[in-house]
């Protein structure tokens, strides 16, 4: 009895099932294209055509080559530089213009030249590695240049300047202050004037005082008992007046 | 069996594989949400749902549990059973949470309890007897005493089937059954129940179950008829008011009902202005054809008259399980977890689902044996498989889950052994109609596939089967008596396919009663039969020849072989467990295996130190071979156990039952 075309029981017994590990999820490279195409394409195809499709033209018949591919006109060859190059040597068996010919003698020229040019400073250069690298050193920043400055240390000008600008400005604004508080402050009443006052008030005084003795005894009207009354109160305005005159040496006025 | 806890130790219980689908109702979901409930036998198991599926067992039952119920607040439990004819039955109400009985109550009920109810406040609890009884009591729950009881029914009316407690008022409660259908008012002071019987006009139907939606507005109760439609009637008035469906009943009855909610109204103006309020109810309904279906009973007014209509959830079809292709495996019992956004479906055939209401979606949570449990067997060297045989299905199940992984069918047979060849590709299987039936297993599936039929292998049924250790050869037991050997031969058919052909080689006519065991040697020269002549028969497998036979004055009903076979031990309904000599077949020893029943099943551990006992006590035993001593008992069989195994590699005992339950107990370390 072959077991293994048949089936036994045993095969019922559970065997702890595996849980397939699952691949991570295909993700297609053509997905943006496809993205873009289905949606970029898709007015094209909104509607089902023209409403009514205009029927072909009698001149616009199949023409012979106009189905072939057409070429750009051929044009000559050129280098790019043609146009900025100079111009080429003259020829050894050229005759020079006029017959004109220098005299100078080129080699003890430059000779000369030379031996009396200052030579030229070596370039400033550091090395990095043990291979030699040479790098510039000035714009390296490892030279020190803003130490050896003339104004190193100094206060900048612009800075001066500015301080100086501010002290004049503060100078100015406490001038108008001043000029703006001596125009503006209240005025002392002098001891003449104070004086000329108080006897002013005080002969006021007097005439409403002898006016008012010689108001009749009997108030049995009221014009009567009203001019009284007013008297009365004038008078007490004064002597009040007069008091605060007494009381106080000086007196400002407000404006 | 308290004596017996003190005296021995006690096997632990790992799993028990049960449910009694046949109780209507009996499914339920204790109100805390994580309990279920359900009978198995004369056992009453909470299992709980919420994380672990452990399982606590109430048995204080004698016979079967017929009828369970629940108090609104969970504190109590109401089982009653069913008893021998002529005496009376029990009704326990047991505390949930300490889950003892807190009274037995006073025998009143004839042979059955049919049903049970408890009042909505929990005081009273009403029980309804069975055909030969047909009486309604109602109980105090709190001294235990009846309060008063009636006749269930008119003279004229048939039996009462179903009582249902109001959930609103404590002193209604409604019964019906064949013809009858009636309102109950309780006077306690009185001492007096007063029915009022509905009048259902020309109608006639036998209600089945009853669905009390009382506390909504308008109070209606919902009762499903065995005619396959739900009467509505009103509470208030008593009065009939609607019968749904009105066409398309439900095939073969409505067999459990369960309101949901009520998911609308509809107000409707009167002609006197008066506003009525129109609900629609959405239930779940049960058929006997093992339909179930979410349904909406809507009230509609249709020209000046309230109608009413029963349509099922849109989008949807009633659910029926599939794998009964020609059977009715009947919903029984609806149980709402909460409010009912899930459910458990208990059906006839003690299989419990489990649905999401929203959804409708089902997941099989349970199945079990609905019928008495004939043989159990372990695959030759694994553990982790049992193959057991019911009335016509033979099922294979894992034991680490506990769960059924393949189911073969034979209709309206009787499959009363099987056994498996080593190399596990095939399973021989003895049947009621004479026939040996041998099954194979599918390469791929590894479903069981039909390999050969051996017709008229016995006249009277075949009763036991064993085959040797290479599975050519087929030893098989039948009820006359004869015990006959079959060679399996492979040929190949003219497609090339393999076919398989039981040969008769040779029959042994020697016992006078049907054959209850055959056992096989290791050596496959030998093997022995037992019979219920009282007789025991050793025969020589090579010169087909009997060569011992042992006389005893029982029905023998298992042997076994022990001491490296030079033993047999056999039990038999004289409760006596005997050790006898393979060579001349003398009785070396002779134990008292039980004090109460028969012993039905034996089976000897591999390393030959115990063997285990198991029968009519309900008792499964642990037995040291050498001494003959018990050294363990296991308790929670809820009837006659069948059939014992102890696993291959020796972790394991299991027991089955004449109720269907399958138990796996932990077999004891030493």
């Amino acid at each position: 009895m072959s077991l293994l075309d048949e089936g036994t029981i045993y095969n019922l017994i559970a065997v702890e099932e595996q849980k397939r590990q699952k691949p991570p999820r295909y993700n297609s490279k053509f997905k943006d294209t496809v993205r873009n195409e289905s949606t970029s394409n898709r007015n094209e195809h909104k509607t089902m055509g023209q409403a009514k499709v205009p029927v072909p033209t009698t001149d616009n018949y199949l023409k012979k080559h106009s189905k072939e591919p057409v070429l750009p006109n051929k044009s000559d060859f050129k280098y790019g530089d043609e146009d900025h190059k100079k111009p080429a040597l003259p020829a050894r068996e050229e005759k020079p213009l006029m017959g004109l010919k220098t005299t100078k003698n080129f080699i003890t020229n430059n000779a000369v030249q030379n031996i009396t040019s200052v030579p030229k400073r070596p370039e400033k250069k550091y090395v990095d590695t043990r291979n030699g690298d040479a790098h510039n050193l000035i714009p390296s920043g490892l030279e020190p240049i803003y130490v050896q400055k003339k104004e190193f240390g100094e206060v900048p000008t612009y800075l001066q300047k500015r301080k100086d600008e501010m002290i004049q400005a503060q100078e100015e604004y406490n001038q108008y202050v001043s000029e703006y508080m001596r125009r503006g402050a209240m005025q002392k009443l002098t001891e003449d004037e104070r004086k000329a006052i108080l006897d002013g008030l005080k002969t006021n005084w007097e005439d409403i005082h002898d006016q008012y003795q010689g108001l009749s005894v009997v108030t049995d009207t009221a014009p009567k008992k009203h001019r009284k009354e007013r008297m009365e109160s004038q008078m007490k305005q004064l002597e009040r007046d007069i008091e605060i005159f007494e009381k106080h040496k000086i007196i400002y006025i407000s404006n | 069996m308290a004596d017996l806890r003190e005296e021995f130790n006690t096997l632990k219980l790992e799993r028990i594989i049960g449910f009694n689908g046949s109780v209507v109702g009996g499914l339920k979901m204790h109100p805390d949400r994580k309990h279920l409930i359900y009978p198995l036998g004369c056992n009453i198991i909470i299992e709980d749902i919420s994380k672990d599926c452990s399982q606590r067992i109430l048995s204080k039952h004698t016979d079967e549990v017929t009828c369970l119920a629940i108090s609104k607040s969970g504190k109590y439990l109401a089982t009653g059973q069913v008893t021998h004819m002529g005496f009376k039955a029990t009704i326990i109400i047991w505390d949930y949470a300490r889950g003892e009985p807190i009274h037995n109550l006073p025998l009143l009920h004839k042979v059955k309890v049919e049903a049970l109810t408890f009042s909505c406040d929990d005081r009273y609890l009403i029980s309804l007897g069975g055909q030969d009884d047909g009486s309604v009591v109602v109980w105090d729950t709190i001294t235990g005493e009846a309060i008063c009881g009636s006749q269930a029914q008119v003279k004229s009316a048939g039996n009462t089937y179903c009582v249902c407690a109001s959930n609103s008022k404590a002193d209604i409660f409604v019964t019906g059954g064949e013809n009858t259908l009636r309102v109950w008012q309780l006077d306690v002071e009185n001492r007096k129940i007063r029915p009022t019987d509905v009048n259902l006009g020309g109608l006639k139907r036998i209600v089945k179950c009853i669905e009390m939606v009382d506390d909504q507005d308008p109070p209606y109760f919902f009762c499903g008829t065995t005619t396959g439609d739900i009467l509505v009637v009103n509470m208030d008035s008593q009065r009939l008011q609607f019968v749904v469906p009105e066409k398309n009943k439900f095939s073969l009855g409505v067999t459990a009902l369960a309101f949901v909610r009520i998911s609308e109204r509809d107000e409707h103006l009167n002609r006197d202005g008066t506003k009525t309020c129109l609900p629609t109810f959405e239930f779940l309904a049960g058929a006997g054809d093992g339909e179930l279906g979410e349904y909406k009973i809507k009230m509609s007014v249709q020209a000046n008259k309230v109608k009413a209509t029963m349509v099922h959830k849109q989008n949807a079809k009633p659910w029926k399980d599939t794998s009964f292709k020609n059977k009715c495996n009947s919903i029984t019992s609806i149980a709402l977890r909460g409010g009912g956004h899930q459910f458990f479906v208990g059906s006839g055939h003690s299989q419990i689902y489990r649905f999401n209401y929203a959804e409708f979606k089902c997941e099989l949570t349970k199945t079990c044996h609905s019928k008495q449990v004939n043989d159990a067997v372990f695959p030759f060297g694994t553990s982790e498989l049992i193959v057991t045989c019911q009335d016509e299905e033979i099922r294979i199940w894992q034991l680490s889950t506990g769960k059924e992984i393949r189911r073969h069918v034979v209709s309206n047979l009787t499959c009363n052994a099987v056994c498996i060849t080593r190399d596990g590709s095939s399973i021989y299987s003895a049947w009621a109609d004479g026939k040996i039936r041998a099954f194979g297993f599918d390469p791929k599936t590894s479903n069981i596939v039909d390999k050969c039929v051996i017709n008229e292998a016995h006249n009277k049924g075949v009763t036991a089967i064993a085959c040797t250790s290479d599975g050519r050869c087929i030893i098989s037991g039948g009820g006359e008596g004869q015990v006959r050997i079959w060679s399996v031969q492979e040929n190949y058919d003219s497609r090339g396919k393999k076919v398989y052909r039981g040969v008769l080689v040779e029959t042994m006519k020697e016992h006078k009663g049907s054959v209850s065991a055959i056992k096989v040697r290791d050596n496959d020269k030998e093997c022995t039969s037992a019979s219920t002549d009282g007789t025991c028969i050793i025969w020589d497998l090579e010169k087909k020849v009997r060569s011992q036979i042992v006389f005893a004055n029982t029905l023998f009903q298992c042997v076994g072989y022990g001491a490296d076979a030079c033993h047999i031990v056999t039990c038999g309904t004289d409760r006596k467990i005997g050790y006898w000599e393979t060579f001349d077949g003398s009785l070396i020893r002779e134990l008292d295996g039980s004090l109460a029943g028969a012993i039905n099943a034996l089976d000897t551990s591999p390393d030959g130190k115990y063997f285990v006992t198991g029968g009519e006590e309900k008792l499964l035993k642990v037995w040291r071979y050498d001494e003959g001593e018990v050294t363990d008992v296991g308790i929670g069989h809820s009837a006659a156990i069948t059939k014992v195994r102890i696993c291959p590699n020796q972790k394991y005992i299991i027991s089955v039952g004449q109720d269907g339950a399958i138990l796996v107990w932990k077999f004891p370390n030493y």
